[in-house]
């Protein structure tokens, strides 16, 4: 409820129909960099794999003994499951010869079948849900289930100077209104207030400056602050006419969509992960 | 990296999911007649770990913009006075501390900086048993339960600052009921990848299964910020008997433990300065570890 009511007031504000009384500080703009944090653990490298291969054989080797009658009764079915799991582990780890070498005892024909039937009513033999999301297979760059571990930030594609770009979700800040409450206002008027989305502290973690090129003169200096955001849930529904398009990108996929003044700028506020 | 150095390394690194081939024996301990490797084997990490991994690429960024300070002009230094003229050859040798008595719970934070966020350091886990006072076996299976939980062992996995699961022996002497040097009670220290796993049991399994746990309660709002707990950037709390059962560890073979223990779990953090704790408290709480007010 607290979050409902957190996202229905900046909708609110925005929909209120008084925009020509509010005195908007021209050459202030806030923006949020909404992210979307990885879902599912990273892949190890081929590396890592290795080196993790590597360590649990040695943790195998050396481990202290496992004490069997203090976790499963004598000749219970849970302990011949547990012995067939634990051959096959060896087996693994160090090869047919070392198991054979080391005297197992022979699994009864019954033991196995009963263990596997033990595992199946368990659900042992379930499909894992794949890593890869459809949306990555078609390239669905507006899902957000797409690149499930990797870093995903929000841009919109907007109309600016009469040519589309694309950036962040940004606008105005009103006179004598604080920044990251402008930024979430911002936020909810371009994107919708379909989402759960978050604003990360009072202070901005960036700073994006500009100037006309025409006329350099101190008052023309325009300042975009980024704030760091982020979805738990829900999806943009872009407000605006002025934003035709939206899609959630890794760090990597921004950069050709954005200017390069814009990318020095905002690239280290982006987590390479 | 590029494509085809990933393509080589995908084939040069199997040959390390198997066991290498045997050349040389290692060379046998006189004693124990056992193989000895000739450098000290020791255990690095074995999985790629979860709840780290989420510490590192969300939660550490999330951290250090919430607590960031920004200050425009350098800190000024404190001025320290000495009690007595150091110069004065009345007071040469004599204990000389500065005025203004001690600075704990007045030093403010340091400025945060990408190196100094807020991270977990340990987890230290500590149960009392009562009954240890008059016949120590009764630690027995409270260390097997805590073993069990945590896996830790007596320099386990060959770190020799891994001290396993240490008996707490009693330090004053409280008339009719407890003497120096007798066992009340154990402890345990969680560091590294093992700590980690433990937030993460703790936080999926056992706190929602908890019944009328709607958080760890916070100190009222009047309490003391100079106090020596809110400046350590230690977050404690106690768990109740009923959820060691909860834990997946102890839950496969409840019946084998005669009972069940509570225990204290102390959360340190290398928060430091006023308001250490609060910041320790963000950090727990971007593990989803519930808080709430009275």
């Amino acid at each position: 409820m607290a979050t409902e009511a957190a996202i229905d007031t900046p909708v609110a504000s925005s929909s209120a129909p008084a925009p020509a009384k509010r005195r908007v500080r021209s050459n202030l703009t806030a923006s949020v960099i909404l992210n979307r944090s990885p879902i599912i653990t990273r892949e190890p490298t081929p590396f890592e794999t290795a080196y993790y291969d590597y360590q649990a054989r040695i943790r195998r080797a050396l481990h202290n003994p496992f004490p069997y009658e203090f976790y499963f009764k004598q000749g219970s079915l849970l302990e011949a499951r547990f012995n067939i799991e634990e051959t096959q582990r060896e087996r693994n780890s160090f090869g047919d010869e070392f198991v054979g070498q080391s005297g197992s005892t022979e699994v009864k024909e019954e033991d196995k079948k009963a263990a596997e039937q033990l595992s199946q009513q368990e659900g042992e033999g379930e499909v894992i849900m794949p890593r890869e999301h459809p949306a990555d297979v078609s390239g669905d760059v507006k899902s957000l289930d797409r690149a499930a571990e990797r870093n995903l930030y929000l841009l919109v594609r907007a109309k600016q100077d009469g040519k589309d770009i694309w950036r962040f979700p940004q606008g105005g800040v009103e006179k004598g209104e604080l920044l990251h409450q402008a930024a979430q206002r911002d936020l909810f008027a371009e994107c919708g207030a379909h989402m759960d989305a978050w604003i990360v502290g009072r202070k901005p973690v960036g700073v994006l400056k500009s100037q006309s090129n025409s006329t350099p003169s101190e008052g023309d200096e325009k300042f975009t602050f980024f704030f760091k955001g982020h979805i738990m849930a829900g999806q943009v529904r872009p407000q605006e006419k002025t934003i035709s398009d939206f899609c959630w990108l890794t760090k990597q996929e921004i950069q050709p969509r954005v200017d390069d003044h814009y990318w020095q700028n905002v690239k280290d506020m982006l987590s390479d992960h | 990296m590029s494509a085809p150095s990933t393509a080589t390394l995908k084939r040069a690194v199997p040959r390390f999911g198997r066991a290498p081939k045997v050349t040389k024996n290692l060379r046998k301990n006189s004693r124990t007649l056992l193989p000895q490797p000739h450098v000290p084997v020791v255990i690095g990490d074995i999985a790629p770990c979860r709840v780290m991994d989420h510490y590192y690429t969300t939660l550490q960024d999330d951290l250090m913009y919430m607590t960031y300070k920004h200050e425009t002009t350098p800190r000024p230094t404190r001025e320290i006075r000495l009690t007595f003229d150091p110069s004065d050859p009345y007071t040469k040798n004599r204990y000389n501390p500065p005025v203004g008595g001690s600075q704990i719970g007045k030093k403010p934070a340091p400025p945060v900086t990408p190196e100094n966020v807020a991270i977990l350091e340990r987890i230290q886990i500590h149960t009392m048993i009562k009954e240890a006072i008059g016949s120590r076996q009764t630690l027995l299976p409270a260390i097997m339960a805590i073993r069990a939980l945590t896996g830790e062992t007596y320099k386990g996995g060959g770190r020799h600052t891994s001290e396993g699961i240490q008996i707490v022996r009693a330090k004053k002497s409280v008339g009719g009921w407890i003497r120096p040097g007798v066992p009340v009670g154990i402890k345990v220290d969680l560091k590294g990848p093992a700590m980690y796993d433990f937030l993460g049991t703790l936080v999926d399994f056992v706190l929602p299964r908890l019944r009328d746990f709607p958080g760890v309660v916070l100190p009222p709002q009047s309490s003391s910020v100079n106090s020596p707990s809110a400046v350590s950037g230690v977050v404690s709390f106690g768990l109740p008997p009923a959820a060691m059962g909860f834990f997946p560890q102890i839950e496969v073979n409840l019946d084998s433990y005669p009972k069940s223990y509570g225990m204290h779990i102390h959360f340190v953090t290398n928060a430091t300065g006023l308001g250490a704790q609060n910041r320790a408290r963000a950090l727990l709480s971007g593990f989803q570890v519930p808080f709430v007010r009275k």
